[in-house]
């Protein structure tokens, strides 16, 4: 009788203990696993370092190489970034693409007023959008699920409605800046590793987070938030910090992109587009994990870069984004790297969290 | 301008508003589905009025009678196709918007290929007549739009509150569970209620052609307004749809008349701002967490 | 041959796992049961699969000897058999007679319809003074017997009734037992989920004990309470304060 009574009683607190039952990930210890992954990870940032130098043989399309470098790195660092709200925390945001303008802005600003180039001013391009991103936080998580997605939307259009019509920074028409001075063969290298650094530091801060306690609350507000306030977590300030956070290395990028364009245009980082990019390869690639959002951005890329050649740059490239959206979620919400850990066939290089 | 002139202009304006949101509205109430692409598809619907006048100058009006019926049948095929799929995931309401999400950019994408991004607009005779008041001033496309939206509204009404089929789609409102276990085939309400938010999408598209220039792009604005007046309103409410519609309007009638025409949208995104942040549940509907 | 059977039906929700793991009972016409058992036995699981709700993975569930599988829950409101669930599902914003009119959904007789509503009103005379009342603003035992009304409009041959006592004071629960008791004397059939088992036993004429996706036992009601060892094992907790008295 006792005994029946003490099981009947723990099904009945369970909810502090579940909580962690719920979200720790069940993953047997395997030694050999992590070394095999911190070498493929050296070595994926040793080819992403050495990616220049490569590919100096392609000597007739150089700079398209590099560009092409360049924007898989800037989408890396982009989608990673994100993945930390829309991901590990479960808030999908569609109005990140005003961190991306905030580090574009901020960046060209210190060099048309300042002459601070931005390759220096980045680590405070990325502080900029990380206070705009506290802010913006405080305001819209407190809303959640849908209503939160609604008020990313209107953030996202308040500010564009701001720049078009702010003379300061040039309104519509747009901001100017000084051209880098470099034989154009190699224009693009000194862009290329700002990206990487922004792509790097996304993919590290990401993996920090993912295995800190820290990711872990968030992956219990992903979960179940009711559950993850009782069981100790300020969930407010968890998801404040996330969404901060998420801001930075959007901003680094927005900044290097901002500066390689030498023309910065609101539209050219409002675009609804932008956000809907983030949002894909992060779906594609597997929410939630490390891998994924790098895996989904490489893809995604590569399918924009092999549809502009196909169709021309036409509208049709949102159209492709748009029904590979449609179609992962219908068929693969999960992701690539979401589904091969589910049916335990992640390669270990893959398995990064 | 005068306070009785902005507020005409702004319940003129509203009614049509209102029609659009209550299609929207509707869409969340029976299946809580935030729908992204709901101005995706009122372009659509301009889309179609522009070709009928240009090539058949068909008054687009009259073209309601293609607009509405093809946009329902287009709403039940999307409304098939892909929500069952969803239906009962972890985080529904979150997959509806972002699959919408996915929709509007494919329309988005297809009417600019098809289209281009120019500006068009459709012009019978009376976007350029107007009836005088006293001193106040109605524009006749106007004063025909509001017309328009306001009989749709009360037929809303009357097949809501006086069908067999309404009476399921409001049951199914109130509480899906409860409605299919009375016997209501909730899948079937289900896609009649989204072909029927996806008709008023249609006739809101043929009335939204003669009243402002359209092009692809132009959805996102026109969704940001929708959005804030039905979270105004409380969503899945038709009434409070209504009611924040007209209130919404005249603001940006007075914002306008003030500020002038560019800020304009500001009213609509910053009340959804203001909103979310007071109430999340909106002004009326008070039983929905969103 | 029994009135509705269920055989070896296995069924869960979403992807999860099978919550209900063979369940085989039959139900007789005009007696009436209870199901007991502890806390995720798989109880309302059973009901919601019989009801249509959800589609049972395995096994059949055959009404008068027709096999019902994949049936809607509209389908089987039509061939008879009514599901009442657990938190008194109603309509809010709809009037005590709208909501009894939505019970009448499938009928298509309007004469019938308000015969029936008559009916209803009779058989729960609180109801009929508060008619024009919004059903949200009724108390738990008033919606619950609305929800019970509601389920008389369609004259059914089955009615399953998950957790009525839910939430409610002893006293209205007894007043809630006492209206189903009644609906046996209308020729209806009634099946009971009860978490308290002695008081959903003790209404009925048979009992059946579910543990784990399962049926563990089954007899006459009051062997069921008898039974010292099947209160232990499967009702112990519950059954401690009456004990007592």
């Amino acid at each position: 009788m006792t005994h029946e009574t003490e099981k009947l009683d723990t099904t009945d607190i369970p909810v502090v203990d579940q909580v962690d039952a719920d979200v720790v990930p069940q993953r047997p210890d395997r030694a050999e696993g992590v070394i095999s992954r911190r070498v493929a990870l050296g070595l994926v940032v040793a080819l992403i370092l050495l990616f220049p130098v490569i590919a100096i043989p392609v000597f007739s399309s150089y700079a398209y190489v590099m560009q092409i470098g360049m924007l898989t790195l800037m989408w890396i660092s982009m989608s990673s970034s994100w993945n930390i709200i829309g991901g590990f925390a479960g808030y999908i945001s569609l109005g990140h693409g005003v961190f991306y303008a905030i580090g574009g802005y901020s960046a060209g600003l210190a060099l048309a007023h300042w002459g601070i180039s931005p390759f220096l001013f980045l680590p405070v391009a990325g502080l900029a959008a990380m206070a705009v991103g506290l802010l913006a936080g405080l305001i819209t998580l407190r809303t959640r699920g849908p209503a939160f997605i609604v008020a990313t939307i209107a953030m996202l259009f308040l500010f564009l409605l701001w720049f078009d019509n702010w003379e300061f920074i040039g309104a519509s028409s747009g901001l100017d800046l000084p051209l880098v001075d470099i034989p154009v063969r190699w224009l693009k290298v000194p862009f290329y590793y700002a990206m990487a650094l922004s792509a790097i530091g996304a993919v590290y801060l990401s993996y920090r987070i993912a295995h800190s306690k820290f990711g872990l609350g968030l992956r219990a507000i992903s979960e179940d938030e009711t559950k993850a306030e009782v069981a100790g977590i300020n969930t407010r300030w968890y998801k404040v910090i996330a969404f901060s956070l998420s801001a930075y290395f959007i901003g680094t990028a927005g900044a290097v992109y901002g500066y390689s364009l030498t023309h910065l245009r609101p539209l050219t980082f409002f675009a609804i587009a932008v956000a809907a990019r983030m949002v894909l390869m992060s779906i594609i690639g597997g929410r939630g994990t490390v891998a994924g959002p790098v895996v989904g951005a490489i893809l995604i890329v590569g399918v924009n870069e092999f549809s502009v050649r196909q169709f021309g740059q036409t509208e049709l490239n949102i159209v492709v984004t748009g029904a590979i959206l449609v179609a992962a979620l219908l068929f693969f919400p999960q992701g690539i790297v979401g589904s091969l850990r589910k049916s335990g066939r992640l390669p270990a290089f893959l398995d990064w969290d | 301008m005068n306070w009785v002139q902005l507020l005409v202009l702004g319940l003129l304006l509203g009614s049509v508003y209102a029609m659009m949101a209550s299609g929207l509205t509707l869409l969340f109430g029976v299946m809580r589905v935030v729908n992204l692409a709901h101005a995706a598809f009122i372009l659509i619907a301009s889309y179609i009025t522009y070709l009928l006048f240009e090539n058949l100058t068909l008054d687009p009006i009259v073209s309601l009678v293609i607009t509405m019926p093809l946009m329902f049948g287009l709403g039940v095929i999307i409304y098939l196709v892909l929500f069952p799929r969803i239906e009962g995931s972890a985080r529904y309401v979150e997959m509806t918007v972002l699959l919408t999400f996915g929709l509007a950019l494919v329309v988005e994408g297809l009417l600019t290929f098809v289209f281009t991004g120019t500006f068009r607009s459709v012009r019978p005779d009376y976007v350029s007549t107007s009836i005088h008041v006293g001193d106040i001033f109605i524009p006749s496309n106007q004063l025909y739009a509001s017309a328009v939206s306001f009989a749709l509204l009360i037929g809303l009404w009357v097949l809501l509150r006086f069908t067999k089929t309404g009476t399921a789609i409001r049951a199914t409102m109130q509480n899906r569970g409860a409605a299919q276990i009375v016997g209501v085939n909730v899948r079937r309400i289900s896609a009649f209620a989204f072909g029927t938010g996806m008709a008023l999408a249609g006739a809101a598209g043929s009335l939204l052609s003669f009243l402002f220039p359209f092009f692809p792009g132009k959805h996102w604005q026109w969704i940001a307004l929708l959005l804030s007046l039905i979270v105004l309103g409380g969503m899945g409410s038709i009434k409070g749809a209504v009611i924040g519609a007209l209130l919404l309007a005249i603001a940006s009638a007075v914002v306008t008349d003030t500020f002038g025409p560019t800020w304009s949208p500001i009213t609509f995104y910053l009340t959804l701002f203001l909103i979310l942040l007071v109430r999340p549940q909106g002004l009326f509907g008070a039983k929905l967490r969103l | 041959m029994a009135l509705l059977e269920i055989e070896d039906v296995v069924a869960g929700y979403g992807a999860g796992p099978d919550i209900l793991t063979g369940v085989t009972l039959s139900i007789d016409e005009g007696t009436s049961y209870c199901i007991v058992g502890p806390n995720g036995a798989g109880k309302s699981t059973l009901l919601r699969t019989i009801a249509g709700i959800l589609k049972p993975r395995a096994g059949e569930v055959r009404l008068d000897g027709t096999r019902m599988n994949g049936s809607r829950p509209d389908q089987m409101l039509a061939a008879g058999v009514c599901f009442v669930p657990q938190d008194a599902s109603l309509f809010p914003t709809m009037t005590v007679r709208e909501n009894l009119v939505m019970g009448g959904y499938l009928l298509g007789d309007r004469v019938l319809k308000r015969q029936r509503l008559e009916m209803v009103f009779e058989t729960f005379p609180a109801l009929a003074d508060r008619k024009s009342q919004n059903a949200g603003t009724l108390s738990g035992g008033e919606q619950q017997m609305v929800t019970l009304g509601r389920s008389l409009m369609v004259e059914p041959k089955v009615v399953m009734i998950d957790e009525p006592s839910l939430g409610l004071a002893p006293m209205i629960a007894d007043q809630i037992f006492e209206k189903i008791g009644g609906f046996r004397e209308l020729g209806i059939t009634v099946v009971l989920v009860e978490q308290n088992a002695v008081k959903g036993l003790e209404s009925v004429d048979w009992g059946f004990v579910l543990d784990l996706g399962s049926k563990e036992f089954e007899g006459p009601a009051d062997g069921i309470l008898a039974d010292p060892r099947i209160r232990e094992l499967y009702l112990g907790k519950q059954l401690a304060p009456r004990e007592r008295r």
